[in-house]
């Protein structure tokens, strides 16, 4: 895969929607927009939203100011913070961005009503799925929460018409918690609706992961699961569930302390978001797998080889049911991405998931970790033990990818005394392997109080990360990403660069560094314009075995090639030209840089030569001509446009004084028909055989300036220069792009557009320089002696061509007339990019081997010492029972709670008490009539 | 070696080494079986590459492998001259029962012997020798040779159907005469059986030019700009050939 990637440096930082997105976990892509047209007229007049961005969807985005609470009085404290509407969903944040937060869809939403309160305070009362109502009370300007409202409305009709609503009661039926819940509430006053409703669920539509059936890892006794299924099924009554869950701080210090199995796949896909993928895209997956049933890729093959070797040693993945459902999702997953199709660490990633979801989940959440969670750095599931790597992608889910840093400065922090005394990495890995090995041992075994002795070292290290570590902030990692996206970006780029020009088949003429001088420039034009999107290989492609030659490799595209050329000639500033790869590339211009006056002129002739018959056409000749034209076009003087009309004509002359006899009779000199140049249409046929390479030389050779730039000038005018450092729009950061996040609007964009065209016609080095490449004769010459191999009639006629010739303006608009009068043919005007083609794609294709990855893997692979997983079987299961732990779930109930105490922190609301008073009251007032 | 001024006696020689090849030929496997003296039927794939270290004794010395174990996939061949630069030894594996890793593996000796250490000492490895020996080809009952394969190191999804020799798709004669062409050492191996896996590193110490390592690393790392480096060279000027031939298990492991 010789794919000169320049995705690094196109990197973009997300916007500010991005990342209000990305925090509540929504799917970037709008795959889920509201319907176009009515809704979206009807919204068009109210453009202003105060605080709003207008985003990507067709429907109206808003923030807002207010306090969040819970209807149900008592069991949270009000919280102010944020409320999101971004259709289809609404979506909450407290003001620390980490105690309380929602995200809802809309279709979730039964009913909302104005609250009847006192004088000045405006509050929704919002009844959800699961009767559970939340109460907020929007704290900004009457016309913004009027505002708010009214957006609100429209897209909750939205939802309706969509037929959106009709979708949750199924959907809620693929969730575990609807079954935890139906058989907890028993003895709840509701429970006569609940149970009827929820008890049908049970029957149908709920598909756990593997761990059903063929047993969770680790010992359910000593995870205490029954004591965590008892605290969450509390929560979850009251905070919602799946789609409605309200995370309030307990709810991540639940997860924190662990997830209990049963509830975990649901768990992991309501924190990380991919439920509202699956919600959003129901039947995707199996119709991914249906579309493509039979279909066989690289990635397949790869797929089969790795199928065994993924936690081979949980029994499910020696079985032909776990083998096949995770053979389904990694393969869903290579069809639905093919670019990044399947990289070695995803079978692992989505064998562990599948323990504990269904393999639509399980599909839908790896999508989201390998496009949006900051995939690659998922190795530990490999070095620690399962049950501990679970706990931490528990909290992973939850509190999303800063996690991952938290914890790995807390094992280098707990371990940095030894850390200090290793010698070398072999040291070092050992010391990791250990202490991997130990985390369910006791943190203090020495201590005399028997709590403290019970802390794992586990528990200890969720601590540290969580308490210690918790100034890294995503903020954080973002912004030290931004720091050294640039270096990365450098050492990456040159990395592939030295590998680009080691792989190349043959170096052709040109030294190391004259290969690098074009990688550079090849670099540059598809910086300027990306190579247009590779399609995909054709099917014989994917079922071969990929030797070098079949291996896709860098195409370019016309646009990109002209931007090439014209970095090295300056003669080729604003044309069109071609398709090739790198070695095309260099193979093609050894031919350009290195011939000789002989070859440089067969090259040329061969190049016009369409069908390869050794002979030129008329039309073919007048191509030539046009090319010679356009090579010149910048030249000072006229001496080359002289020297150009000459050739024609004693082309002409000559290779009509060659023709048979039989012929039409001689056609008139053109230069007799037309001042203008334009030459007569030819009374013979434009495709016949007209002129041979010999014929053709003698002609070049007449000339002293075709015969000098066919010697050397041509040559000379591909200049192998250093690029200089790029100053490429490589993010937002720059000047442009920071303007760009600022406009917004698609009226404002195409303007920008237009402006930034006109800027970079002004500074563009395209059009500013078109300085003449060879620039040696700059006067016209009178045609010299050697001219006399021609007869005198033909002489003559030649003078007064280039006479004629040498009377038009030398401003660059006349040199161009004849070439485009002698378009006798649309095929003409594609010449110099025939040029091009010819020369370069003779040569043989690239076959070079680098293959820099998707950078989400080179991430990972960069990460990745690995360290052998200690051997680990899956911990006795035989206890899985849940109910058979229940006699200890008292004590049991007591340690989880001691355990999440310690994750206890300080939730200051920020709210006085007047303002928690009047929150509850809200909970008890009246909708307003 | 008691007189040797630094203490070469305590100290091993560290010798760097670099595994390579396609995919699932078996690579993880054969260090595994070095290392631990381990086999695991259903290894899962290395990840960017693993490290392990494993101490041997050739002669009167110990040598240290440092061992970079790559992964196969295809997609992470750009990371490979991370692990392979400096390397004093690679061992380039492929599956005799896979021709196509045999190809790949002669892309690797190609892109080791333009771009390595000059010096670096390849060796080549057929593995998965158990599925093509006549010993675990019975070819009597028909009804499971689906079991024995997959009790074997097959490669998963691969048709699995035949035993013993029909398995081969690359024969012995074929890679030893590639082998000797390219100037490499060449073995067939099991790391299941722990066939030849011994066998490769012990010739891979005896062609290492352990002196020049000595030399270097004293040069370089314990007295840096030292000029009396070469002293090391003249101290334990053995002719490694010559002990080597004569005793047979000179490595330890």
């Amino acid at each position: 895969m010789a794919t000169i990637s320049t995705h690094l440096r196109n990197f973009k930082e997300p916007t500010r929607d991005q990342l209000t997105q990305l925090f509540f976990s929504l799917p970037v892509d709008p795959q889920i927009e509201g319907p176009p047209g009515a809704s979206a007229n009807e919204k068009s007049g109210s453009s202003s939203s105060v605080q709003g961005a207008a985003g990507g969807g067709d429907m109206e985005r808003m923030e807002i100011s207010a306090t969040l609470s819970l209807g149900v009085s008592g069991v949270e404290e009000p919280y102010p913070g944020k409320l999101y509407l971004i259709p289809p969903y609404l979506a909450f944040t407290s003001l620390d961005r980490k105690s309380v937060r929602f995200t809802i869809p809309l279709c979730t939403v039964r009913r909302v009503e104005r609250l009847n309160a006192r004088a000045g305070i405006y509050a929704l009362s919002l009844l959800l799925w699961h009767n559970m109502k939340i109460v907020v009370q929007l704290t900004s300007l009457r016309p913004n929460a009027d505002l708010f409202c009214a957006l609100l409305r429209d897209s909750l009709k939205v939802e309706l018409q969509r037929g959106q609503m009709k979708l949750v009661k199924p959907f809620s039926k693929t969730s575990f918690s609807e079954i935890l819940l139906a058989t907890a509430s028993e003895d709840e006053k509701e429970a006569a609706a609940a149970r009827e409703e929820d008890l049908r669920a049970t029957e149908t539509m709920y598909t756990g992961g593997l761990g059903l059936k063929f047993k969770f890892p680790g010992d359910a006794r000593k995870l205490r699961e029954a004591s965590k299924t008892k605290l969450w099924t509390t929560y979850l009554k009251t905070h919602g569930r799946h789609l409605t869950l309200l995370r309030y701080p307990q709810c991540t210090r639940l997860v924190q302390v662990g997830l209990p199995n049963r509830l975990r796949g649901e768990m992991w896909e309501t924190l990380s978001g991919s439920i509202y993928l699956r919600f959003s895209c129901p039947g995707d997956y199996e119709r991914i797998l249906e579309a493509n049933t039979g279909r066989t890729s690289t990635s397949t093959e790869e797929i089969e080889k790795d199928l065994h070797r993924s936690l081979p040693e949980y029994s499910a993945y020696q079985s032909e049911e776990g083998i096949n459902a995770l053979r389904r999702v990694l393969q869903a997953y290579s069809f639905k991405n093919p670019e990044t199709g399947y990289c070695q660490a995803m079978n692992i990633i989505a064998a562990a998931i599948l323990i504990y979801m269904s393999e639509e989940q399980a599909f839908w959440l790896l999508e989201v970790i390998c496009d949006r969670l900051l995939p690659g750095y998922y190795r530990f599931i490999n070095s620690m033990p399962m049950v501990f790597a679970f706990r931490i992608i528990d909290c992973f889910f939850c509190m999303g990818p800063k996690v991952l840093f938290q914890v790995a400065l807390a094992i280098l922090k707990i371990n940095g005394e030894q850390l200090l005394q290793i010698q070398d990495d072999g040291g070092f890995i050992h010391l990791m392997r250990e202490y991997f090995a130990s985390l369910g041992d006791s943190a203090h075994p020495n201590s005399s109080d028997p709590r403290a002795r019970a802390i794992t070292r586990f528990q200890e290290l969720l601590l540290v990360s969580f308490r210690e570590f918790a100034v890294i902030t995503d903020e954080t990692i973002l912004s030290e990403r931004r720091k050294f996206r640039s270096e990365v970006v450098h050492s990456i780029e040159s990395f592939s660069k030295r590998s680009a020009i080691r792989n190349l088949k043959t170096l052709e003429r040109f030294t190391k560094d004259q290969a690098g001088l074009v990688y550079d420039a090849l670099f540059k034009a598809i910086c300027i314009e990306p190579p247009p999107d590779v399609a995909q290989p054709p099917p014989s492609l994917l079922t071969t075995k990929d030797t070098a030659e079949e291996r896709p490799e860098t195409r370019i595209g016309l646009k990109t090639f002209r931007v090439f050329l014209s970095e090295i000639a300056t003669w080729a500033r604003s044309e069109k030209i071609v398709m090739n790869g790198f070695q095309d590339i260099v193979s093609g211009l050894n031919g350009v840089m290195f011939n000789d006056l002989m070859e440089n002129i067969e090259w040329f002739f061969n190049l016009h030569d369409n069908n390869k018959d050794g002979y030129l056409t008329r039309g073919e000749i007048l191509t030539l001509s046009e090319s010679l034209l356009f090579i010149f076009k910048h030249e000072i003087g006229d001496a080359y446009l002289g020297a150009v009309s000459r050739f024609m004509s004693n082309a002409f002359e000559y290779g009509d004084a060659l023709l048979p006899d039989n012929e039409q009779p001689q056609p008139q000199p053109q230069e007799e028909n037309d001042e203008s140049g334009e030459p007569t249409t030819p009374s013979i046929e434009t495709n016949q055989p007209y002129m041979n390479l010999a014929t053709f030389r003698m002609v070049v050779l007449a000339d002293e300036i075709l015969e000098s730039f066919f010697e050397t000038d041509f040559s000379s005018t591909f200049k192998l220069e250093p690029v200089p450092m790029m100053e490429l729009p490589n993010s937002n950061s720059g000047l442009l792009g920071g303007l760009w996040s600022t406009i917004t609007s698609d009226d404002s964009k195409k303007m920008f557009h237009k402006i930034s065209d006109e800027v970079g016609k002004s500074f563009g080095k395209h059009s500013a320089v078109y300085r003449p490449a060879i620039g040696k004769f700059t006067h016209l010459e009178e045609p010299k002696a050697r001219e006399s191999l021609l007869t005198p009639t033909m002489r003559r006629t030649a003078s007064r061509t280039s006479l004629n010739a040498s009377n038009s303006s030398p401003d660059n608009s006349a040199y161009l007339t004849p070439a485009t009068s002698f378009a006798t043919d649309p095929s003409t005007h594609s010449s110099p990019s025939q040029i091009a083609t010819d020369s370069l794609s003779a040569a043989s294709l690239a076959s070079s081997e680098f293959s820099p990855m998707p950078s989400m893997f080179e991430a990972a692979a960069h990460a990745a010492v690995m360290m052998e997983r200690t051997p680990f079987a899956i911990d006795d299961a035989k206890d899985d029972d849940e109910d058979s732990d229940l006699d200890d779930s008292e004590d049991g109930d007591e340690d989880v709670m001691d355990e999440v105490d310690a994750f206890l922190e300080a939730h200051d609301t920020g709210l006085t008490e007047a303002e928690r008073e009047l929150a509850k009251d809200l909970i008890n007032a009246s909708p307003v009539k | 070696m008691t007189d040797a001024a630094s203490g070469s006696q305590d100290r091993s020689v560290q010798v760097k080494l670099v595994l390579l090849g396609e995919a699932a030929v078996g690579k993880s496997s054969v260090v595994l079986r070095f290392v631990s003296n381990e086999f695991q039927a259903n290894k899962e794939p290395t990840i960017g590459a693993a490290f392990l270290t494993q101490k041997c004794r050739l002669e009167d010395r110990v040598l240290r492998y440092e061992i970079w174990d790559t992964a196969g996939q295809e997609r992470f061949h750009s990371l490979a001259p991370m692990y392979y630069r400096n390397a004093q030894a690679a061992v380039v594996v492929y599956d005799v029962t896979k021709a196509s890793s045999l190809e790949k593996a002669k892309t690797w000796v190609k892109e080791l012997q333009r771009q390595a250490n000059p010096n670096i000492v390849i060796a080549l490895a057929g593995n998965k020798i158990d599925l093509v020996q006549p010993s675990s080809s019975t070819p009597t009952s028909d009804s499971e040779p689906e079991e024995e394969a997959d009790d074997a190191t097959a490669t998963p999804g691969e048709p699995s159907g035949e035993n013993g020799e029909n398995l081969r798709q690359v024969p012995r004669d074929e890679a030893e005469a590639y082998a000797q062409e390219a100037g490499l050492l060449f073995f067939e191996t099991s790391a299941k059986t722990g066939e030849g896996v011994v066998e490769i590193f012990t010739e891979i110490a005896k062609k290492i030019p352990i002196e020049q390592i000595l030399a270097s690393s004293r040069g370089g790392a314990s007295r840096p700009g030292a000029p009396g480096a070469r002293n090391a060279g003249q101290e334990g000027g053995v002719n490694l050939e010559q002990n080597a031939a004569k005793d047979k298990d000179g490595c330890n492991c």
